[in-house]
């Protein structure tokens, strides 16, 4: 019996390890043996693709803050072609559910993705919208509800499985999560990192941009997805700060169907297995989700 | 990651410390010199993430970590007490070359991790090639603090302190220079990144080559986050935690390191 059943996409655990946090899979049997990772994770959604391969941002990519990190890779990848040679065929051989998180700089750079993975056995796509939008000046898609009603459309017209959208905190959220109910999207993954500063030096004056994740914003976050599980019905997908079982079961009894890791996953790859567990525990104890 | 006991962290001067971590002998079986181990202290978030320390030496079930506290998490972790749990993940990142006819560079705090290296060919553990000599500087005598250690190497050991209060007074690169003059050897080197620059360029002006222990800060550790990159000549990026830490001198774009 699946934990969650989203469409075709069956989740044995709620447990899904975030994009770019697990690397492209190479290595991830390093750290946990093929039975952990079946039996803990959930589903996997790979690391952000593109059309192209980007090798990333320069350093320093990487600034921690209290509780918190934030990130400038950069979307460093191997581009489609190269992904789906290289990596898909040792990823198929974990038995867990595959989403592909893909990012582009206009819409059509996202059909093309998706029609990439058309004919590859993958169960699920997650539209990175943190991404400026080319075409419309390099607004992000996520700051513009017209341009995520196109994407989501042109995507669906070609997608007919399991459809993520991963919604950036900051922006018109409410708007963009109605709209993706509307257009036909499977879950909502709430949500991305919050766009941060960290000052490297004071004078002269270094500054590093990026996403900010961890426990730091947690509450922000879980109060979001409180917030838009009263608002709409799409199943949403909480990501953010969850480093123990107790982080994720707040996460579930917010409004939350699943829930992915990311920092956690960085610190203790082997936290797959510790979080469901204690997560197991904590429930049998206080008598939760039946 | 794997639980560890802590069974001594005492300091060896003002700002560095002696780490002893007991462990599973399996373990810590697999540990080579130039690899590194990241440390969790329990319970806490803040700091967030685990530090990466290099491997200074590993004897019976323990493995040793010789740190500076220079942030918070190095002051987090000396002021962890004897007896206390902590975790750590490791060995992680590729051991250090074995390299034939070469010196060893180190500077401060970056000799952390040659101890190990020496120990293995006296103990004769890991095959390596025992130095010609070693460069060891530091800015007093006070900082130097494995040259008790060295005095038992069976290879010359050449001392510079930037106060002269023991040896060459000034930067170890000097003496390492002038070595180069009359001996054809490769250098391999950690240490702060102004001394791991001037290495590089010490190395290719005598064509020898430098293999440099580098540093970064780091997240995963286990290339997860493609976070810890050092810019490449050839305008690639390097990921640090699993190519790394020692790199080939001549590829490195230090222009490109802020």
């Amino acid at each position: 019996m699946p934990f969650l059943k989203l469409r075709n996409l069956e989740l044995k655990t709620p447990l899904m390890l975030a994009s770019g946090t697990w690397g492209l899979g190479e290595n991830l049997d390093l750290y946990l043996t093929k039975e952990e990772i079946k039996s803990n994770i959930g589903a996997f959604v790979s690391k952000g693709i593109s059309r192209l391969p980007k090798k990333g941002n320069p350093p320093p990519r990487l600034y921690e803050t209290p509780c918190g990190l934030i990130n400038s890779i950069g979307l460093e990848n191997p581009g489609l072609e190269v992904f789906k040679r290289d990596y898909l065929p040792k990823l198929f051989c974990y038995g867990v559910p595959l989403i592909i998180n893909l990012h582009g700089e206009e819409v059509e750079d996202f059909v093309a993705l998706v029609e990439g993975f058309k004919e590859e056995n993958v169960d699920g796509i997650e539209l990175n919208i943190s991404c400026p939008n080319v075409k419309k000046g390099g607004i992000a898609f996520s700051s513009d509800p017209k341009g995520v009603k196109t994407l989501v459309k042109e995507v669906r017209k070609v997608w007919e499985k399991f459809l993520a959208v991963k919604l950036s905190p900051v922006g018109p959220v409410y708007e963009i999560a109605e709209i993706c109910e509307k257009e036909g999207v499977d879950a909502l993954v709430v949500a991305n990192t919050y766009p941060a500063l960290g000052v490297i030096d004071l004078a002269p004056l270094k500054v590093i941009k990026g996403g900010l994740s961890g426990p730091a914003i947690k509450p922000l976050t879980l109060r979001l997805v409180y917030e838009l599980a009263q608002k709409v019905k799409l199943p949403i997908i909480g990501s953010g700060g969850i480093l123990s079982g107790k982080d994720a079961l707040e996460y579930l009894v917010c409004g939350a169907k699943a829930f992915q890791i990311g920092v956690a996953n960085l610190i203790d790859p082997t936290s797959p297995v510790k979080i469901i567990q204690e997560m197991e525990e904590i429930k049998k104890k206080h008598g939760l989700f039946g | 990651m794997y639980q560890g006991e802590v069974i001594k962290n005492l300091p060896l001067s003002h700002n560095v410390y002696l780490l002893r971590v007991k462990t599973d002998l399996d373990i810590i079986f697999s540990f080579n010199p130039g690899q590194f181990v990241k440390i969790k202290i329990n319970e806490r978030i803040d700091p967030l993430i685990p530090r990466p320390f290099t491997i200074h030496d590993v004897k019976k079930n323990s493995f040793y970590v010789l740190y500076q506290v220079v942030g918070k998490g190095t002051k987090a972790l000396s002021l962890v007490q004897p007896g206390s749990k902590i975790e750590f993940l490791g060995p992680l990142g590729k051991p250090f070359p074995k390299l034939e006819n070469y010196v060893i560079c180190a500077g401060g705090i970056g000799i952390a991790g040659f101890i190990y290296l020496l120990e293995s060919i006296k103990r004769k553990i890991h095959t390596y090639e025992l130095p010609k000599k070693i460069f060891y500087g530091a800015r007093t005598a006070e900082d130097l603090v494995c040259y008790p250690f060295l005095e038992d190497i069976e290879t010359e050991v050449e001392i510079a302190t930037e106060d002269g209060s023991q040896g060459y007074k000034g930067l170890i690169t000097e003496p390492l220079r002038k070595y180069l003059e009359k001996n054809k050897v490769d250098v391999l080197a950690c240490g702060p990144l102004p001394m791991l620059k001037a290495i590089a360029q010490i190395a290719q002006h005598f064509g020898v080559k430098a293999y440099l222990t580098m540093e970064t800060f780091l997240s995963c550790g286990t290339g997860f986050c493609k976070g810890c990159v050092i810019p490449l000549k050839n305008g690639n990026y390097v990921h640090l935690c699993i190519e790394g830490p020692t790199l080939l001198a001549e590829e490195i774009d230090f222009d490109a390191i802020s």
